[in-house]
């Protein structure tokens, strides 16, 4: 495998659109009953402006949006069937709701090799239709070199 | 060093990968179509991590309010598959300031019935 250079990887801009029915369908999956995802009645009664997003939900607007498993895969040179998700970080700057389009601003921040491993990092940064910065996102991928313990 | 309580969920099951596959629009196929699995050297398909982090979020929210999540950050550690029963435990551990806000640091952990560990993580909230 050749040495990946992280400033040589780009990684463009994609916009998203929140609404209602996929948050919906993507706490059903997760089998998470809050009513504040269900009905924007109980969101307002709480307070929200309209239904929230998931804590979660930022890797559907991903893997929707424009970053899924495939174009992740090509971009990296990664082998799809060594491929596991390490880590998670998700940093909430502001308020996301149905209703709002975010743009996403993806770039590849490190990429190294340990022990027959292979790290990456890509930190998301999303801003809203004002050009505030609502979310921060990063992902560690790993793809495993020999064959899993 | 408060407790929270545990969320304690259903198993999880080969149906609920494909429905939650649909729903992210992760459609790794280790995930939903059991060769590829077992082709990857997995005896079959896992759950996806963030399925996992999901729950963890559903406690999250259960045990604050959803708005005044400001940092969830996790690692997984062992894979899961369909017919696993999944706890999720949490404990607030400090606190800290940021800028003007206070917030309450918590850990939060995802096992198995079995005691093992799938997912490790903490977060911060707004008081």
């Amino acid at each position: 495998m050749k040495p990946l250079l992280i400033e040589e990887i780009k990684i463009k801009p994609f916009s998203f659109k929140i609404e209602r029915g996929k948050i919906k369908e993507f706490v059903m999956a997760i089998g998470d009953p809050n009513p504040i995802y269900y009905d924007v009645k109980n969101a307002r009664k709480k307070g929200y402006r309209d239904i929230p997003v998931p804590p979660t939900f930022p890797t559907a607007i991903e893997m929707w949006g424009g970053l899924d498993f495939e174009t992740l895969i090509a971009l990296l040179g990664l082998d799809p069937l060594k491929v596991l998700h390490g880590g998670q970080e998700y940093r909430y700057l502001g308020e996301l709701y149905a209703g709002d389009t975010v743009t996403a601003f993806p770039k590849l921040m490190s990429a190294f090799e340990k022990r027959n491993l292979r790290f990456f990092t890509i930190g998301i940064t999303y801003k809203n239709s004002n050009g505030e910065r609502v979310l921060y996102s990063e992902s560690t991928i790993i793809e495993r070199g020999g064959s899993i313990k | 060093m408060t407790e929270l309580k545990p969320l304690k969920k259903p198993e999880i099951t080969h149906s609920q990968l494909v429905r939650y596959a649909g729903a992210s629009g992760d459609f790794n196929p280790i995930h939903t179509v059991v060769p590829i699995g077992e082709a990857a050297g997995l005896g079959g398909v896992i759950a996806h991590g963030m399925l996992v982090m999901g729950m963890a979020g559903e406690a999250l929210a259960d045990w604050f309010p959803r708005k005044n999540l400001r940092k969830f950050k996790v690692r997984f550690n062992k894979m899961t598959r369909p017919g696993e029963k999944l706890t999720i435990e949490g404990k607030a551990i400090g606190e800290t300031m940021e800028g003007n806000e206070k917030r309450l640091i918590g850990e939060v952990s995802v096992k198995n019935d079995a005691g093992e560990l799938k997912l490790k993580g903490e977060f911060q909230v707004k008081f």
